[in-house]
């Protein structure tokens, strides 16, 4: 049966897992790692980068290399979040065609669920290297907080990188699906998600027969690990500068050493009381020398660095709670979710809030990637316990006199679904009513998402409100929204029709769907050629360095010299081919090579 | 023993055991062949008797004839390039520059042209000054030293950024540079890994960008992978990758 991947595509990290055999397995890059960095970079060659390489040049390169991608997917150009985006990324953002957002990398402009698909296309290629087989079909989270036009980027990104999404569900709610894997839990469970760029938290209801729904979700797409790694960093940088008199942040190449390092030494301080941070030749002094850096970091330390950060997060929990109408002892378990919970100062606090020790049985980076292949591993097989209900993310309703929102489908709601309402008209003699599709959960409609508007003429003029209007919304299977309104007396009615957009058109996402082959294919034949060469290189070696005993042996004999003539010219051959890297001649050159290094090594094992 | 005890004290400091633990790094050049030629030059000189040289002219004299029968390494280029140069082939695609053959090297001249001062006779090397760039360019590119044609290539562009043949120029020599140092790296596809112990990097000498690329060999990323990773021009940091290699301090599995 084909296999169907579970992506944990996350803000600075992502994570791709399988079930084999009825086991949920997260699967390692080629590195042996289980996350892969979100980065993507083009280098000065014109070479992409993915991943932990990115990361390594993120700052040496910065214009060029995209991180947090995930901010700004499916979102308008003019939200507050792009804006924010704008003014602090290194990478140049730019307005797109639809009022959509583009990242500009070496003059070229990606569309950014173009960018998400580079790196999905890798999480891709990583479980393909891990199973031997193509993979087509996947299950790709997202912050429960995404609306319909971010999950469509989301969704766009996948077919962009070759893969048939089945399903988009949010990342509390994998994780919960991976703690209640194999268990019968029937409990209201808070998730605390606190990743290398966002800090979500989520309070779930886990009921009977796989209803997993999200009672209230919170967060700061601007809290992160990054946040504490900075803080590690300007602690480095200032005991520096006071030491020697000299800012580090004016070398990009001793800033990227300050961010490897410190990411490293909070890491390692989860575990041990105290870290050293050993950087040599970090700078030149100026006077023809270098200098370096060495400090010794207390857990201490930092906790005193990140304390704020860490409170904030706490604060939007106690927010969160009060919104959801829930006390403390109403929560009956705690999930910690993303690498910063493995701070002990993180687990301590949180106990601390909630009131109780959190859960210890989820893998903080694996355990939303292993909810996504649970969920996939589901959706292809003939069980259906554990399988989501496709539901609504976020209410949908209308604007109403005075700016207010009024909901007709609430969050959560199981699609296919519809609902109906009777509004009136607002003025004396109205003649027309702008009927403003929207979603969220605010009751101020500036504060959600607009999806779309259209107007009813024909009214009959009469007094406010004696007119009535019936509008009706519709969502069907494959989530396309249609909103009619109708004039009760006159049965005169409009409608629209509102598809989740991440921005792009039909022909731009073909487009990219072909260039995504293309640069498969070529990346997929350079790495062929690659490993044909390290082969024939390989071997070449080896011949050579067992060329001058072989020759001493048999170089008496007519037949020898014969030998090693033939070898010779089986190196030439081989070299040339390598040269050329043409890959039909290395191939046919490794037969030859491999042979004569056979024969080589016998003769040399037969005389010693 | 006061002597010894100031020496010591003039180090930086380190604990007593690491001392005999110490790398011994490798000059960047051949000493015992540069060592070799020197010595033979002067015993076929024949020198009676010891003379001092005491003003710059006979100097420079003394630096040309050394120049003439010696190639010692230039101060600032290392010598692994100067050897990678020795072999390279020259390009075909700049025409050879006139060669007035003073009886110096390239890099007599230049120490010719630095050392004369104002009011002073210049040595005989003095119609190869770098007052003629472009020239000079030329000239080295077509002796093959292609550190020193881009160097020079460089100073042009600094003043005239418009300088096609100077643009041009730097372009062939970092093409030929790079590709001599890939084939002394190749194949690209391998690991590199750090010699020397963590507590003893400090004692080496280089400076921050070879620190830099330093930081980037885990004993995983290969040669490849550390290009792309170091954000540095190619031929930078295929020249710092090596003379770290060259001197011992990294090496390949």
């Amino acid at each position: 049966m084909e296999k169907v991947i579970g992506i944990d595509l996350g803000t600075t990290n992502s994570c791709v897992a399988i079930v084999e055999n009825g086991v949920p397995t997260v699967v390692p890059n080629r590195g042996g790692y289980k996350t892969t960095p979100s980065m993507v970079a083009i280098t000065e060659a014109g070479k992409r980068l993915v991943g932990h390489i990115a990361k390594r040049q993120a700052i040496t390169n910065a214009e060029n290399t995209v991180y947090a991608a995930k901010r700004l997917i499916g979102r308008k150009w003019n939200s507050p979040q792009v804006k924010n985006a704008v003014a602090t990324s290194s990478y140049r953002i730019v307005q797109g065609p639809h009022n959509d957002v583009r990242i500009v990398l070496r003059d070229k402009e990606y569309s950014v669920s173009e960018v998400s698909a580079m790196v999905l296309q890798e999480m891709k290629l990583i479980a393909e290297d891990y199973l031997g087989e193509p993979v087509s079909k996947a299950v790709i989270t997202v912050p429960a907080y995404f609306n319909d036009n971010q999950r469509q980027a989301t969704k766009d990104a996948g077919e962009i990188a070759g893969l048939d999404v089945i399903r988009i569900i949010n990342e509390p709610t994998a994780a919960a699906l991976s703690y209640g894997f194999g268990k019968n839990v029937e409990k209201t469970i808070a998730v605390y998600d606190f990743g290398g760029g966002t800090f979500d938290i989520s309070i779930l209801e886990i009921g009977s027969s796989g209803i997993f729904k999200v009672i209230a979700t919170a967060g700061d797409t601007f809290l992160g690990g990054e946040d504490v790694d900075a803080r590690i960093i300007d602690w480095l940088v200032q005991g520096f500068k006071e030491e020697h008199g000299i800012d580090l942040r004016q070398d990009r190449m001793a800033l990227q050493r300050l961010k490897d390092a410190a990411e490293k030494a909070k890491c390692e301080l989860s575990s041990v009381r105290e870290t050293e941070i050993n950087l040599p030749f970090i700078i030149s002094s100026g006077r023809n020398e270098a200098l370096h850096l060495q400090r010794t970091i207390e857990r201490n330390t930092l906790e005193e660095l990140s304390g704020d950060l860490l409170e904030r997060t706490i604060d939007i929990c106690r927010q969160t709670l009060k919104d959801a109408r829930l006390e403390k002892d109403e929560i009956e378990d705690v999930l910690l979710v993303g690498g910063m919970t493995r701070m002990p100062k993180i687990q301590q606090a949180v106990g601390e809030f909630f009131e109780r020790e959190p859960s210890k049985g989820v893998h903080p980076d694996e355990s939303v990637a292993l909810g996504a292949g649970i969920q996939g591993s589901a959706l292809i097989s003939d069980k259906h316990d554990m399988v989501l209900l496709d539901v609504t993310p976020h209410a949908l309703g209308i604007m109403t006199q005075g700016g207010f929102f009024e909901e007709l489908i609430p969050q959560n709601t199981t699609v296919p679904t519809h609902r109906t309402k009777i509004f009136t008209t607002s003025r004396d003699n109205q003649t027309a009513v702008k009927i403003v599709v929207m979603q969220g959960e605010s009751e101020r409609a500036e504060e959600n998402e607009l999806l779309g508007e259209f107007i009813l003429t024909g009214l009959r003029r009469a007094a406010k409100g004696s007119v009535e209007i019936e509008v009706t919304f519709e969502i069907n299977a494959d989530g396309i929204v249609s909103v009619h309104a109708k004039d009760l007396e006159t049965s005169k009615e409009q409608s629209i029709e509102v598809t989740a957009s991440s921005g792009l058109t039909r022909d731009e996402i073909k487009d990219m769907i072909d260039n995504a082959k293309d640069y498969m294919v070529e990346r997929r034949s350079t790495e062929e050629v690659e490993a044909a060469r390290q082969e024939a290189e390989k071997l070449v070696g080896e011949i050579e360095r067992l060329f001058p005993q072989v020759e001493q042996i048999v170089a008496a004999s007519d037949f020898g010299r014969d030998a090693i003539e033939k070898a010779r010219a089986i190196l030439d051959k081989a070299r040339q081919a390598i040269a050329r890297r043409d890959l039909a001649a290395m191939k046919s050159e490794i037969e030859g090579l491999s042979r004569t290094h056979r024969m080589f090594k016998g003769v040399v094992a037969k005389t010693h | 023993m006061t002597d010894h005890k100031k020496k010591r004290s003039s180090r930086p400091p380190k604990p007593a055991d690491e001392e005999n633990d110490r790398p011994t790094v490798s000059p960047p050049f051949d000493v015992e062949a540069f060592a070799r030629a020197t010595s033979a030059d002067t015993r076929a000189e024949g020198r009676g008797e010891q003379v001092t040289l005491t003003n710059e002219l006979e100097l420079e004299r003394a630096r040309s004839q050394s120049a003439m029968r010696t190639d010692p390494p230039r101060k600032n280029t290392p010598s692994a390039l100067s050897i990678a140069n020795a072999h390279a082939p020259s390009a075909p695609n700049i025409p050879a520059a006139k060669r007035a053959l003073s009886p110096t090297s390239i890099e007599a001249a230049v120490l010719g042209a630095i050392a004369t001062s104002p009011g002073q006779a210049g040595p005989e090397i003095s119609e190869r000054t770098i007052d003629d760039p472009v020239a000079e360019m030329t000239e080295r590119f077509s002796l093959g030293d292609y550190t020193g044609a881009l160097e020079m290539a460089e100073l042009i562009l600094a003043e005239d950024p418009g300088n096609l043949e100077a643009a041009e120029c730097g372009e062939n020599c970092r093409t030929v540079l790079e590709g001599m140092y890939v084939a002394r790296l190749t194949p690209l596809g391998r690991a590199p890994i750090v010699l020397v112990p963590p507590t003893q990097m400090r004692w080496l000498s280089m400076d921050h960008r070879a620190g830099f690329i330093l930081s980037l060999i885990d004993g995983t990323s290969t040669v490849e992978t550390i290009l792309d990773m170091s954000g540095m021009p190619k031929l930078d940091a295929l020249r710092i990758l090596h003379e770290l290699v060259q001197q011992k301090i990294v090496a390949f599995k």
